[in-house]
């Protein structure tokens, strides 16, 4: 049935899914649309490597899969984004014997409500953004859109420990900075 | 306390990546039962982590190619493929 290269074929029938998939990883709708036709155009290419144990969609989305994995090392390599383990700024958090320096409040809201909040969006999109930029990468392919470790890890040339690292980090800081621009309940520095 | 909340604080961060060691889970729940600051930094991680996938599925949960994006792949594909 499916066993026909027909790129054409693919993109009505998976192009959607495809671009979606590619839209929830690189929020730009040039980028996306070029990853999938660049899918589509290599899945012809190789598609006598597609040995057909698995359906067209999967094969095409690990196609997809790998060229975004690239785009985004690409972009950290060119940007030199680095960032040190050594020195540790969760330490401003806490005092010296390692107990909160200003106490967490407790959030009421529900996830929902929260969604439904533009003013929310908005928010949390700006505590992101005042994250350094290798974990505002890491955070949001993690927390936002739900990739996997070992695919974060790949993406960013990072070991499995040091993305533990930075996403303590990042979650550090955007609880801090949620608490004084939205959940308000902390004192304002 | 007997565990650090600056200690607790990262496990609450790396149970939401991998599965804590048995030692770790039993330090981390022992701690949280005691400790209501950690308590509520763990339940906000969970709910920035909640909130933001349910934004990141209404953003682009139902998203589509345009028509004109459409076209434009075909015509590419068709030059490209010959076919
Ligand atoms: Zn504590």
């Amino acid at each position: 049935m499916n066993s026909k290269s027909d790129p054409h074929q693919w993109l009505s029938e998976h192009g959607d899914y495809l671009y979606r998939y590619a839209m929830s990883r690189l929020h730009n709708e040039e980028l996306a649309s070029d990853m999938l036709q660049e899918t589509l155009l290599a899945g012809w290419k190789g598609f006598d490597k597609f040995a057909g144990q698995s359906s067209i969609r999967t094969w095409l989305v690990g196609i997809l899969k790998h060229k975004i994995i690239d785009h985004i090392r690409k972009e950290i390599r060119n940007r030199n984004l680095t960032e040190a383990v050594e020195n540790d700024p969760t330490s401003a958090y806490f005092n010296e014997n390692g107990s909160w320096s200003e106490a967490p409040s407790a959030w009421k809201d529900n996830p929902e409500d929260l969604c439904q909040s533009e003013q929310f969006h908005a928010v949390l999109d700006s505590c992101i953004s005042k994250l350094p930029e290798k974990q505002q990468i890491i955070f949001r392919m993690r927390d936002i859109t739900g990739e996997d470790s070992e695919t974060v890890c790949k993406s960013c040339d990072i070991t499995s420990t040091h993305l533990h690292v930075l996403l303590h980090r990042a979650r550090l800081a955007l609880r801090k900075c949620l608490e004084w621009n939205w959940f308000g309940q902390g004192t304002r520095p | 306390m007997k565990h650090a909340c600056k200690e607790i604080s990262r496990l609450a961060s790396n149970s939401l990546d991998r599965k804590l060691k048995l030692w770790e889970k039993v330090k981390f729940h022992v701690h949280l039962a005691m400790c209501s600051n950690c308590r509520n930094c763990d339940n906000s991680m969970k709910l920035i982590r909640e909130a933001s996938e349910l934004i990141q599925k209404t953003k682009y949960g139902n998203i589509r190619l345009s028509n004109v994006q459409r076209e434009k792949m075909h015509r590419t594909l068709k030059e490209s493929t010959g076919g």
